[in-house]
């Protein structure tokens, strides 16, 4: 690499997992073009690839048959990964472009095997980041934990996501399902985001069974999003019958960009009590479709969202029943919220964030 | 879009939404305060759904017992064969219990074999859970009331006598000091006074904390853990009064190998303790009945002092109840030691 020879080349990605839907995997696919529309050669490289992407990505260890003076490795740090000791063996100039991960902390108990993974997560951040050019991370939040890990250049650019599928015509069928319940009265709570415990979302159920009880018996919560915690979905699937909130609480899994389109455009509030957020892109995907949040204020949260939501300390269900009350009963603080979330997403737009990765790495490697 | 998400930007948008919000956080957090004055949010509430919750989850999460969790495997261990053949579509239910049946022995014959092997591990499990209740039942019948310090009140305060012959050694000591246990600093504040940079560390915690600090570091801190936290060769000088009296000799022989590794060389190591008269004494504190140990004649702690390198000496008190030892590291580094 040599800044002063005109820089770079090729910058080319390198990943855990390539894999579609997925907020990483979006950004690596969108990072690929704005940096191909700067100038510069680009591929992605990854230890495992979905065979919907097969064409869009090779195996890491193919990188050395692609290889060139003076390529400069970004590495999608997620998790760990057999591709960062990999990295870190081959010597690359490296750009670390930090994700952030769950603390093993917040698994221990539910998941070994996922303690583990966070655990070697954690010594993978500690191998790459004092010999990173630079560290980009999605918050200040998480800039902060790339600081502590010897990161020594680091700044803060958030996520390239594709925020218009919330906007985009929804799934018919689930639209008619969801008006269908809308009908029998009662606010739609949202959330989206995997099934995991620092997702807290248990503690969602107790918000909801506290507003019911209080403010609104017809309300229901729709939980979207997949699971990697077979131990916490058991439970709080449990949790919800002893509740008797079956009727009451969606847990969806995974769903198509057009359902998903359906829940925003149905929600009368999204509502996060995350414990770890990195960053946090169902929040800005809320903010576009123009749905007021209530949310606890944990890791990123509080940067990512500005004023657009109602911002809890913790996740004391009396405080959030009476939060979700006023969204939704109080037309000024909804309106208020809405509009503040639209100009909020309006600086997180791809197009606006693109630029600032370009320049970015071009202060650290040169231009193309 | 919902009624609720179609409105448009009100005229009433606020100059401040900051401080707007805020404000209406106030407000929530006020409504919350009335609601639980009236009695609608009992506290038992929250914690009952909390309780609730774990009820569901893993023990990891729960923090509880082998026992229980070899009930959860019991229960596991046996894997049913004959699957369900439920079905949404009558057809289904038929289609299903077709296949049941043609593949019954293959799955019969596998989940056999796994039930088995999971029973084998299971077994195995009860009896390592067995064998742990009854180390524990033996360590409990076996368990001495903890006396981390045992201080004779006359042997406190620097009008003591053994306080001035160990500032005395003290005086050359080739780095910081530490007193342990230091009460509430009153020897610590001495050897500051002579010139000596020391500190202080003190397992009762409530002494530690209510002493008049000062410029005084004094922590509230075991003495071991203390000594493994500190660096090789980092202190130049160790005093140990009130410490050794209620330790059983395994715990003496650890403190000695580790006060051995944390004395820089030509450190000076000083104890302060206390004779059988002393001990048997109808004053002595209640500590000195209920530690495992009993009290070294100084001339024992000479011999394994030297044993272990120092060069020791011992010096009775003026009524022949209490003593001062004081011995000098050898210039060996804790490294050399080691390896002798």
């Amino acid at each position: 690499m040599s800044a002063a020879a005109g820089g770079p080349v090729a910058v080319h990605q390198f990943l855990p997992a390539l894999n579609p839907h997925d907020a990483t995997g979006t950004h690596t696919l969108k990072l690929r073009e704005v940096l191909r529309q700067a100038g510069w050669r680009s591929e992605i490289f990854a230890e495992a690839i979905h065979d919907d992407l097969a064409a869009e990505a090779l195996k890491h260890w193919m990188y050395p048959e692609h290889a060139a003076d003076g390529d400069v490795a970004v590495y999608q740090f997620t998790t760990s990964s057999a591709v960062a000791p990999y990295l870190a063996e081959h010597g690359l100039p490296l750009i670390l472009d930090f994700h952030n991960f769950t603390s093993p902390e917040l698994f221990a108990g539910w998941e070994p095997g996922n303690v583990t993974r966070a655990a070697q997560a954690r010594q993978d951040l500690a191998l790459l980041a004092p010999e990173a050019k630079l560290g980009l991370a999605r918050s200040a939040f998480s800039e902060r934990a790339l600081r502590r890990a010897g990161c020594r250049r680091t700044a803060v650019v958030p996520v390239l996501a594709d925020y218009g599928r919330v906007t985009a015509t929804p799934d018919p069928r689930v639209a008619a399902e969801l008006a269908a319940r809308r009908a029998e009265g009662g606010a739609d709570i949202l959330f989206v985001g995997r099934v995991v415990p620092s997702k807290a979302q248990h503690e969602l159920v107790k918000a909801l069974w506290t507003y019911r009880r209080l403010y609104d018996p017809n309300a229901r919560l729709h939980l979207v999003g997949g699971t990697s915690s077979y131990e916490y979905n058991r439970s709080l699937l449990g949790f919800v019958d002893d509740l008797g909130l079956a009727g009451a609480v969606r847990i969806t899994g995974e769903v198509s960009d057009a359902a998903l389109a359906a829940y925003f455009a149905e929600a009368n509030v999204f509502l996060s009590l995350s414990v770890h957020e990195g960053f946090g892109v169902p929040l800005v995907e809320a903010m576009t479709a123009g749905v007021p949040i209530v949310a606890r204020d944990a890791g990123a949260v509080g940067q990512t969202v500005g004023h657009a939501a109602l911002l809890l300390e913790a996740g004391d269900p009396a405080y959030v029943a009476a939060a979700l009350h006023r969204v939704c009963t109080d037309g000024v603080v909804r309106r208020t919220l809405v509009a503040e979330g639209h100009r909020r997403a309006a600086e997180l737009r791809s197009d606006v964030v693109g630029r600032q990765f370009v320049d970015a790495i071009a202060e650290v490697v040169g231009r193309p | 879009m919902s009624e609720n998400n179609a409105e448009s930007t009100p005229d009433t948008h606020p100059d401040d939404p900051g401080a707007y919000v805020q404000q209406v956080m106030a407000e929530i957090a006020e409504e919350v305060r009335l609601r639980r004055a009236s009695g609608d949010l009992p506290p038992k509430l929250e914690r009952e759904l909390d309780e609730l919750f774990l009820a569901h989850s893993p023990i990891g999460v729960r923090g509880g017992s082998l026992s229980e969790a070899l009930r959860m495997v019991d229960a596991a261990t046996f894997i049913d064969p004959v699957v369900p053949v439920d079905s949404e579509r009558a057809a289904g239910a038929v289609v299903k219990k077709g296949m049941r049946s043609m593949l019954l022995w293959y799955v019969g014959w596998l989940t056999h074999q796994m039930s088995q092997s999971a029973s084998a591990v299971s077994r195995a499990l009860h009896i390592v859970d067995d064998r742990l209740k009854e180390l524990e039942r033996q360590v409990d019948s076996q368990r001495v009331s903890d006396s981390a310090v045992v201080e004779f009140p006359t042997s406190v305060g620097t009008g003591a006598w053994w306080v001035e012959p160990a500032l005395a050694a003290l005086a050359k000591a080739p780095g910081r000091v530490l007193h342990a246990a230091c009460g509430d600093g009153w020897l610590v504040r001495r050897i500051a006074d002579s010139g000596v940079d020391a500190y202080g560390i003190d397992p009762r915690t409530p002494i530690v904390d209510i002493a008049e600090l000062d410029a005084l570091d004094l922590r509230g801190e075991s003495v071991p853990e203390h000594l493994r936290a500190v660096a090789a060769a980092g202190l130049g000088g160790i005093v140990l009064s009130g410490t050794v009296e209620g330790m059983a000799g395994g715990e003496r022989n650890e403190l000695l190998a580790v006060v051995g590794t944390r004395l820089a060389p030509g450190g000076t190591l000083v104890i302060h303790s206390v004779g059988r008269q002393a001990w048997e004494a109808a004053d002595a504190p209640y500590g000195a009945d209920l530690a495992p140990g009993r009290p070294l004649r100084p001339d024992t702690w000479c011999r394994l002092l030297e044993e272990d390198g120092y060069v020791a000496s011992a010096q009775d008190g003026p009524d022949g109840s209490d003593y001062l030892i004081t011995a000098v590291r050898a210039g060996l580094t804790p490294y050399e030691h080691d390896a002798r």
